[in-house]
């Protein structure tokens, strides 16, 4: 899985866009805004937020269309807009902290719940302890998670949404990865108890 | 004594490297030499095995979340542009 496919006539929809034709800018709009929106709910957790982001994010995509060159693909630069707004509403609401220390502490002794059967997303508590996990994440981790391993963009075009050199967005995706795993080992320690 | 502490001192940094290197090793973008560095860190290792395992499980598990099912957004977005335009 990756990126939504482009459609053949997408670079067309831009140029026109970019030349002032609103049509053409609404027709990116249809084809874009659902998957952004499920993005940036997955990010802000909240439904008429990320409506809201959604519609902020496509705005200003259409303010700033002239400066949009075309280098990357369109559904990129939305998505970077749209995380952009998503991340800076987050920080307002609860400042950054400190992430340094996440799975450097001593190692849990947590059973290997690999192979329970129980462990499907699916299943309510779980579902629960995976989304809390990801949305307890600091934004500028929460994104590449998010982008990468739920909406299941591949590295290169998640770190470019991202505006992230590949290292630098692996980093980040390996830590936020640990954190939420190592979340599930403390929901089974507790359930252990 | 001495050789001990260096396979020990081989073995923490076998494990330091390897755990920084288990999301790689899962994305399948290790060298193949890396790869078997990984490997067999991984053989002699519970803690890496377990972890290794686990994070499998948890990315599938991700990849596996049900989005919410949601109406179109798309004509907001519009009727706001066109209003705010």
């Amino acid at each position: 899985m990756s990126g939504p496919a482009p459609a053949s006539d997408e670079p067309e929809l831009v140029e026109r866009s970019r030349a002032g034709d609103r049509s053409a800018f609404e027709e990116l709009v249809r084809r874009h805004a659902d998957r952004l929106y499920a993005v940036v709910l997955r990010f802000v957790a909240d439904a008429d937020e990320a409506e809201d982001v959604t519609q902020e994010a496509f705005l200003r995509a259409w303010r700033s269309i002239g400066s949009f060159e075309g280098r990357s693909r369109f559904f990129t630069w939305i998505y970077r807009i749209g995380i952009n707004e998503a991340k800076r509403r987050t920080e307002r609401k609860s400042p950054a902290r400190a992430f340094g220390s996440i799975e450097d502490g001593p190692i849990e002794e947590a059973p290997d719940w690999s192979e329970a059967p129980e462990f499907r997303a699916e299943q309510g508590d779980l579902r629960r302890v995976l989304e809390d996990a990801v949305r307890a994440l600091p934004p500028e981790y929460r994104a590449p998670l998010i982008l990468r391993d739920v909406e299941g963009l591949s590295t290169q075009e998640a770190a470019e949404v991202m505006e992230l050199g590949e290292a630098a967005f692996k980093s980040r995706l390996h830590r936020a990865r640990l954190a939420v795993r190592r979340a599930v080992d403390r929901y089974y320690l507790e359930g252990e108890r | 004594m001495i050789r001990r502490l260096l396979q020990r001192r081989r073995y923490m940094r076998e494990h330091r490297w390897t755990h920084a290197h288990l999301s790689d090793y899962v994305d399948d973008d290790l060298s193949p030499h890396e790869r078997e560095r990984v490997e067999e860190h991984v053989s002699i290792c519970p803690h890496c095995t377990r972890v290794l395992r686990t994070l499998r499980r948890t990315l599938q598990s991700l990849m596996d979340l049900p989005a919410e099912p949601h109406p179109s957004v798309a004509d907001g977005v519009i009727e706001r542009l066109r209003r705010e335009r």
